[in-house]
């Protein structure tokens, strides 16, 4: 295979001179081009597409884990999820997540790029230092703050000079889930604004300061409208990601619903009433209903691409 | 890369450059000091690791922690695991996904268009949003608590398509054309010249699915409930050594399940950054 | 070493080959590098939920029978206790891949669908090796009976404590003749004790641990007080709620106060009681699965059951008991293993007893060994004012009923709600869960949800 990129060099000059290309290409790919995708549409099949129908179907129905003896309930679970009070203080708690979330890892991401982005020596270093945390298992992440917030001996309060009740008081248990994922995912956002910030072209700033614009302005007018498509990108990763929030969650709380259950996601509402309370059939609704509402977030993202497009032709 | 250009430049230490390296010392410091405490509870006995206030450094320094952890055997299983299931996903992530996006943007076949529709909503279902269906399938399968029922719902990855599905759009039509007229195949054709061709896309996917493999909880901690079988992730946060939460022992595991990927990260930093950053930036 | 750079990449793409292949065909195996080094000719796999003390001695216990079955081979794997580890366990037996042992709370075993996710004990078998019926509290036993199957094979009865420390209680006068906590008759009589014991505790330390925000401990100091006040539940066929709401405020109040009355401090709730405890805190409210960690800690200490501040003694009780998970397939080498492994642990509890728990196996109890086991036998009383949860397929630790209504204890006790408000929603969450299907057999608690 290593000698054949040499050839691939040489090729393209052959490339154009060719004639009836476009029906050997037709030909070739109405022959194969089904194989060519197959492997990948069986996994997606069984994994994904089956799961959604089998969920929707057993939505209707009230299943348990064992997987037997189900039958046919109809909206049951559907006119439960939107009456269950804890569906809406989950729901609550992940939107909460979300709310603090997105901002803030927007901001810092962006700050730290444009830190490391400005600092002429050791480029590689500082992203080193701000990605690493990015790499460790979301539990991994969550027992350390668990320890950093752990009371008596959490290293926070004791930096701090504070007594904050950070894991076990209703109003700050969130809060240390959000400071959690802030340290531990700020790093890939932080990754995506260097990229861009690098992919800025550098002859806009020259030409800006041939111009006498001084370095706000060329933030202000040149970096930040460069900026915008990945914003657009960082913040509907971060929403899409923050509100299917559990794992550093449940591990701060060791598994539990944190004080007077504040900590409770939706995520992990479903999987207490499908794999603790065996509803398998009511956990695939509130699934279905989770599946919804991820999916309009994702179409609204897709539908606000598509206007500004068409607004800046 | 515009980096290397930058570092090359030997330019004076200007007043702005040496506040923005403290300013970004101090931030690097700030970052990494829960890694340290890590380092540091891990190093201490476990009485010494619960004292009250606490205090940075180790007075004993004691290696207890790590041993006691490494004897136990069930952190090194959970390491062959995670090993094990990442590179499998990685391996057939790889393979089918670079199929899929080769054949989506080059080849015909009927229904291209619809089923490229369908592969879009696969983006918007992971185990986080349709964990209990997911569940149910993979038990119907016969598949709970075995590898394959690890691997196999993370090998089906609707973005890893949709990137690469984006870079051979890019590969210039004429490379293939050339091949087409020397008597190529379909699969000669893409084995020998589009692959090699895309390497750094390809690296950057593996890259990305490693990662996320190596790192994934919600799955396997769905489905796999047999301690032996456990990936790292999984087997810290829900099984614990038999003498309840002891806390250098703990900070050790974190550790050793991080350490792999970062030193993976030290070696090969430049590759992983333009991963990242390229499997996001694709999704723009 | 003309061209190095090739051999690199030549030796890296082999490497990188190797571990492809390694890893498919790792996993095609299937069962682990544990399951791979094991050379025993039966491999018994046993789940627990024990650590801390019980940790130790379990794994003493299973050391014991290590050494005397040298054929078997124990895998055993302690997961997360509480909610996560009846997920797994539930989990593994509906997909089929259970462990061949594993222990439950005996409250929970009416809601783990005995038949589907449990198999039944071979009674038979387990008389072969010494456990007889005659050798258990008869109640224990009835409660492990379901449909007329042995579905679990009781370890212990577990008590919630009273902790002291006779250093502070006798420097504040608190102890009796014999050196015991003297019992208050009142709530009044109690939280004067407290403030005694708050005057001669040192700087920095709160009186009392209760675990004041932990929805679990919270709802079992609840059942046990609300018992002594003679509270009941559902009425005899499961169909009526009979709960006292304004007995119940009455406990709700009287947990708070400790809060209120600053005798708890907000910031000491979990497991930094025990800590405060061993570092000179007078009282903690514990499960008697803290004896062992108190007696390493050389504590001068005693524990009695939890104060009959309501005129009637009555302390929340539990039972450890080994289960069968369901396999489709049950029976053969490891099935007999697991048979003779419970019945080993239950004979040979006197071990377990150091644990603090109280054994199930009778014979035990009776020995002077046991007799001689101190504060053991200073609560050994406990198990005649037992305070238990309904017997309904939602009750049990960590079950649903604690996940549910153990929340609102808590809201009172931290003084987010008010007790009369927590009483009354205690109530209606009570009225909901009766009138719910148990997920598994699809009927209602009053339908024969609760065969127990």
């Amino acid at each position: 295979m290593t000698t054949t990129s040499a050839e691939t060099v040489l090729r393209p000059a052959r490339a154009g001179t060719a004639a009836g290309t476009a029906t050997v290409r037709r030909g070739q790919g109405f022959q194969h081009g089904g194989w060519f995708v197959a492997p990948f549409l069986a996994l997606f099949a069984l994994f994904v597409i089956w799961p959604l129908l089998r969920g929707l179907y057993l939505s209707f129905t009230d299943a348990n884990i064992s997987g037997d003896g189900a039958s046919f309930v109809g909206l049951d679970n559907y006119r439960e999820a939107l009456q269950d009070p804890l569906v809406w203080d989950a729901l609550g708690h992940s939107a909460f997540f979300t709310l603090l979330v997105v901002p803030a890892i927007t901001v810092l991401a962006f700050l730290l790029a444009m830190l490391a982005h400005h600092i002429e020596r050791g480029t590689w270093l500082w992203r080193l230092c701000f990605f690493l945390p990015f790499l460790l298992p979301s539990t991994v992440a969550g027992n350390l703050w668990q320890w950093l917030f752990n009371p008596g001996t959490g290293m926070v309060n004791h930096v701090l000079g504070l007594d904050t009740p950070w894991l076990t008081d209703k109003s700050y248990a969130m809060l240390a889930v959000v400071v959690c994922t802030l340290w531990w995912t700020v790093g890939f956002s932080f990754l995506l604004y260097l990229a861009a910030l690098q992919g800025i072209p550098a002859h806009l700033y020259e030409a800006a300061r041939l111009d006498g614009a001084g370095a706000w302005h060329r933030m202000v007018h040149i970096t930040l409208p460069m900026l915008r498509n990945i914003t657009g990108l960082v913040v509907a990763l971060q929403i899409l990601a923050s509100l299917q929030v559990f794992d550093q969650a449940v591990v701060m709380q060791d598994f539990g619903t944190g004080p007077e259950e504040s900590t409770r996601t939706f995520v992990q509402y479903t999987l207490e009433q499908g794999f603790t309370s065996y509803r398998v059939g009511y956990a695939s609704a509130t699934s279905i209903i989770f599946f919804v509402l991820i999916a309009a977030v994702a179409l609204g993202r897709m539908w606000l691409l598509r206007n500004r497009e068409e607004g800046g032709r | 890369m515009t980096t290397a250009v930058r570092i090359s430049g030997r330019r004076p230490w200007t007043p702005g450059q040496i506040v923005l390296t403290l300013l970004g010392a101090a931030v690097s410091a700030v970052i990494l000091a829960p890694l340290v405490w890590a380092l540091c509870t891990s190093l201490k006995s476990e009485t010494e690791a619960v004292e009250v206030p606490p205090h940075w450094l180790p007075r004993h320094v004691t290696g207890q922690a790590w041993s006691a952890v490494l004897e136990n055997g069930n952190l090194t299983d959970w390491l062959v695991n995670s090993l094990v299931v990442s590179v499998c996903v990685t391996t057939v992530v790889l393979l089918v996904s670079a199929l899929a996006g080769y054949g989506f943007a080059r080849t015909e076949f009927r229904g291209k268009a619809a089923l490229m529709g369908v592969v879009m909503t696969g983006l918007m279902v992971s185990p986080a949003v349709l964990g209990v269906p997911l569940f149910t399938t993979v038990q119907q399968m016969g598949m709970v608590d075995t590898y394959w029922g690890m691997i196999l719902p993370q090998c089906a990855p609707a973005a890893m398509v949709y990137i690469l599905y984006k870079f051979f759009q890019g590969v210039p039509r004429e490379l293939e054309e050339a091949a087409f007229i020397d008597g190529a195949g379909r699969w000669r054709v893409f084995f020998t010249i589009i692959l090699p061709l895309s390497r750094p896309s390809l690296a950057a996917v593996g890259i990305f699915t490693f990662i996320g493999s190596w790192n994934n909880f919600l799955w396997p901690y769905m489905v796999t409930n047999n301690p032996d079988l456990m990936t790292m992730p999984n087997g810290i946060a829900t099984v614990m050594n038999s003498y309840g939460i002891q806390w250098a022992q703990l900070m050790a595991g974190g550790l050793m399940a991080g350490l792999p990927l970062i030193v993976v990260f030290v070696f090969f930093q430049r590759q992983i950054v333009a991963g990242v950053a390229h499997t996001g930036l694709a999704g723009q | 070493m003309g061209r190095p750079g090739l051999n690199r990449r030549q030796l890296l793409a082999g490497l990188g080959g190797l571990t492809v292949a390694g890893s498919f065909g790792f996993a095609a195996l299937g069962t682990g590098a544990d399951a791979l080094a094991s050379g025993a000719d039966t491999r018994v796999r046993y789940w627990n939920l024990f650590s801390g003390g019980d940790g130790y001695n379990m794994i003493a216990m299973l050391d014991a029978f290590r050494a005397e079955h040298p054929g078997i081979d124990v895998k055993d794997s302690t997961l997360q206790w509480g909610s996560p580890f009846y997920t797994k366990l539930a989990m593994a037996a509906a997909g089929n891949r259970a462990p061949d042992l594993g222990v439950m709370h005996l409250g929970r075993v009416t809601g783990f669908s005995p038949g589907r996710l449990l198999d039944p004990w071979d009674v038979d078998l387990l008389a072969e090796y010494g456990v007889h019926e005659a050798d258990f509290n008869p109640a224990l036993w009835k409660r492990a009976v379901i449909g007329g199957e042995l579905y679990a094979l009781p370890l212990d009865i577990h008590v919630q404590l009273c902790f002291y420390r006779r250093d502070v209680l006798r420097k504040a006068g608190l102890l009796d003749a014999d050196g015991r906590m003297l019992s208050p008759a009142s709530p009044d009589e109690w939280f004067a004790m407290l403030k005694e014991a708050r005057g001669a505790t040192g700087k920095g330390l709160q009186t009392i641990g209760l675990w004041h925000n932990d929805q679990n401990f919270q709802w079992w100091f609840f059942v046990a007080f609300y018992t002594q006040l003679g509270g009941t539940w559902f009425d005899a066929a499961d169909t009526e709620v009979t709960f006292d709401t304004d007995k119940a405020a009455r406990v709700l109040q009287f947990l708070r106060r400790h809060v209120a009355d600053g005798y708890a401090n907000p910031d000491y709730g979990g497991g930094a009681g025990a800590e405060q405890f061993v570092n000179g805190s007078p009282f903690c409210w514990e499960g008697n699965w803290s004896v062992p960690v108190f007696d390493s800690a050389e504590v001068d200490y005693g524990a009695t059951p939890l104060p009959p501040v309501f005129g009637r003694p009555a302390t929340h009780a539990e039972s450890h008991a080994f289960v069968l998970p369901h396999q489709a397939g049950r029976g053969g080498a490891a099935d007999e293993a697991a048979h003779r492994l419970a019945a080993y642990v239950v004979t040979h509890a006197r071990q377990w007893a150091a644990g603090g728990h109280i054994p199930a196996y009778t014979p035990t109890l009776s020995t002077a060994a046991y007799r001689a086991l101190k504060p053991q036998s200073e609560y050994v009383s406990a198990m005649d004012h037992q305070a238990t949860e309904p017997k309904v397929w939602f009750a049990g630790s960590t079950g649903i009923l604690a996940q549910r209504v153990g929340p609102i204890v808590v809201s009172a006790t931290t003084g987010s709600a008010r007790p009369e408000a927590a009483a009354r929603r205690m109530r209606s969450t009570l009225t909901e869960l009766l009138a719910t299907k148990n997920p598994m057999d699809g009927r209602t608690a009053a339908q024969g949800g609760a065969a127990a």
